[in-house]
């Protein structure tokens, strides 16, 4: 379904994102694991058009996207959530999910109170419906990262690319989204790439685990033999995992 | 148990009636805008008139030119807002479009005897058309760059109406336009351009209101709040731009047309001053970020002010419109929709209410 191949980015001196290449299949849950820095938001970037590559290639359900616009590949149904919430703080939790449900595929036929209607449904998914008419300004950190996801889904995309969910999360609340992520994938058959840092979570959902570090892919496996791997625990996995 | 109970709460009334519940969503923003907004500007000039020709001593036929002139603003005020919204970006060239539009408009009744009724479509269409060729300018610059290019047009039109000045006039303009309207009684003529004008406000904010009330209002709302966010969620952002900088560039050229027709003639030189351009910048800034209806409000409030001063101040009255002008935006950031709205979102969208009843 994503197939990326040799895949470089620089910023400069520093190599972002170094000729990295993997396959990802329709359905699939995968965790892409690293240090701080490693190119992980970056390749997120370039899988979503918000950069594009220095050389290499991304090809989505057969087709070649390496040049394509950002806005085509949402459409297409690539969505991303932002590590840090990036959602228009001026505007309502409910317009925040209904300018997705417009900018989807079949959102082009929609008025606007229909993606109204619409958007109420994916904020009841995650239980955000009672804060629809909340001002983003006003919502705490569980809240934008849930809307985040409302707003992922609202793409109606065939891949979500999770850029850390649970980042400044209590235990309990990332339980929860762990919880709505894996729920969110079976109901709406949904093949995701799930950035993130608390690894014991991840590593109950996934089945399989991309490492990067310092731009580079390093491991590509099971969970299991993620944990294994000895260059992975030298690079990156410390004591807490195993 | 009574027949009748009333259950008012917050935003909705819920009647419980003969046994049935009826829940009515009380959404004020809808009727109250328009009519009441109506209502005032077509008294206004009424009210207007006691009010400025008793205190101020000012003449009938000049609160009349003013209130042209509030109207003149508002024309370019309402699709410059839209513009600002769609664009997410401030435009200092929308007196450059209401140049092109007047001229388009002497230049086609002087030279081939056009009717107003034809050159009103003919500046449209000039004005949509540079704003098309120009539209890149909102893709590819931001910031600085934009300003500076939108700044830099009505400085060559009016090098341009210098340089040749055969066809432009330069600050002799372009007599000779066919007026709009012609009674012979000079009074009644004013009359009928204030109707005239304010009619074509109402039409503009019409078409405004329905467009802010659109999905593609909407879209443009989250382009001028953040593009990669609009990009990233599959808006098309330089579509709507391209389509939002050539239309309301057409609508701007359209107060031109007005001008030419109204005056008589066309002088560039005279609407290219960078005075206007404040006029109009004002406009916009005091009306509120992001409102049609304050933008008239404050079209009304400055040119009626700048009246005021001018019968009041004398020499200095510029200085002391200005003065003013400076005050009300240090204190009203939001401008006047600000005050009336008192939220700090701005509404790109008109609160709709689900129904869980
Ligand atoms: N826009 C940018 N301009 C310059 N350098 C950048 C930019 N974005 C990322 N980088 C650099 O690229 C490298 C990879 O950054 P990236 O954000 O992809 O890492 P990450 O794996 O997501 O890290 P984290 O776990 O902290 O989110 C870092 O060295 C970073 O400084
Ligand atoms: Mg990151």
């Amino acid at each position: 379904m994503l197939e990326v191949s040799n895949l470089t980015k620089r910023f400069g001196g520093v190599i972002a994102v170094n000729e990295v290449s993997f396959e990802v299949e329709k359905g699939e849950i995968i965790g892409l694991i690293g240090p701080n820095g490693a190119g992980k938001s970056t390749l997120v970037n370039l899988i979503s058009g918000f950069y594009l590559p220095d050389s290499g290639k991304i090809r989505f359900l057969g087709e070649d996207i390496t040049k394509k616009k950002m806005h085509e590949r949402a459409k297409m149904g690539i969505a991303r959530t932002f590590q840090n919430p990036r959602l228009i703080s001026n505007m309502t939790a409910i317009m925040n999910v209904m300018y997705a449900v417009l900018g989807s595929e079949r959102g082009s036929k929609l008025s606007l109170v229909e993606a109204y209607g619409e958007a109420a449904y994916y904020l009841d998914i995650f239980d955000m419906l009672k804060k629809r008419d909340v001002l983003v300004a006003d919502l705490p950190i569980y809240e934008l990262r849930l809307l985040e996801l409302a707003r992922a889904l609202a793409l109606k995309p065939k891949i979500l690319l999770i850029d850390e969910a649970m980042a400044g999360l209590n235990p309990a609340e990332a339980e929860r989204v762990s919880k709505l992520i894996n729920r969110i994938r079976e109901e709406f058959d949904l093949t995701i790439i799930w950035i993130e840092h608390v690894l014991k979570i991840i590593m109950r959902s996934v089945e399989r685990i991309l490492v990067m570090h310092y731009g580079k892919l390093i491991a590509d496996d099971t969970p299991e033999k993620v944990v294994r791997m000895p260059e992975v625990v030298e690079a990156y996995i410390g004591e807490e995992v195993v | 148990m009574s027949i009748l109970k009333l259950e008012p709460r917050r935003g909705r009334m819920i009647i419980h009636a003969f046994g049935r519940k009826y829940d009515w969503i009380i959404e004020p923003r809808y009727w109250r805008n328009p009519i009441i907004g109506v209502i005032t500007l077509l008294a206004l000039p009424l009210l207007m008139y006691f009010f400025a020709t008793g205190v101020f001593g000012i003449r009938p036929v000049a609160l009349l030119s003013a209130l042209i002139f509030a109207n003149i603003l508002a024309m370019i005020g309402t699709p410059l807002v839209l513009q600002i919204i769609g664009t997410g970006r401030v435009s200092f060239g929308p007196h450059f479009f209401v140049a092109v539009g007047g001229y388009t408009a002497a230049l086609l009744s002087k030279n081939y005897g056009f009717s107003p009724a034809l050159t009103l479509p003919a500046s449209f269409f000039m004005g949509a058309l540079i704003g098309l060729g120009l539209s890149p300018i909102t893709i590819i610059s931001r910031g600085i760059y934009f300003v500076l290019i939108t700044l830099l047009l009505p400085f060559i039109l009016w090098e341009l109406t210098y340089w040749r000045s055969d066809v432009f006039g330069a600050e002799t303009g372009i007599p000779g336009v066919p007026l709009l309207i012609f009674t012979g009684d000079v009074v009644l003529d004013i009359m009928i351009y204030y109707y005239v004008s304010i009619a074509m406000v109402l039409i503009l904010l019409f078409f405004t209101d329905r467009v802010m009330r659109s999905r593609y209002g909407f879209m443009m709302g989250v382009i001028n709040e953040d593009e990669e966010v609009a990009l990233s969620y599959g808006i098309d952002v330089a579509k709507i731009k391209v389509i939002t900088f050539t239309l309301t560039s057409g609508a701007i050229a359209v107060a031109g047309w007005f001008l030419a027709h109204y005056q008589g003639s066309f002088t560039g030189p005279v609407w290219l001053q960078p005075s206007f351009l404040i006029l109009i910048l004002l406009t916009t800034t005091l009306g509120g970020k992001g409102a049609v209806y304050g933008v008239i409000a404050s079209a009304y409030f400055i040119a009626t002010l700048r009246e005021v001063t001018r019968t009041q101040f004398g020499e200095m009255s510029v200085v002391v419109l200005f003065i003013i002008l400076l005050i009300l935006l240090y204190i009203l950031p939001e401008g006047f929709w600000g005050l009336y709205r008192k939220r700090r979102y701005r509404e790109y969208v008109p609160s709709i209410r689900i129904r869980r009843a």
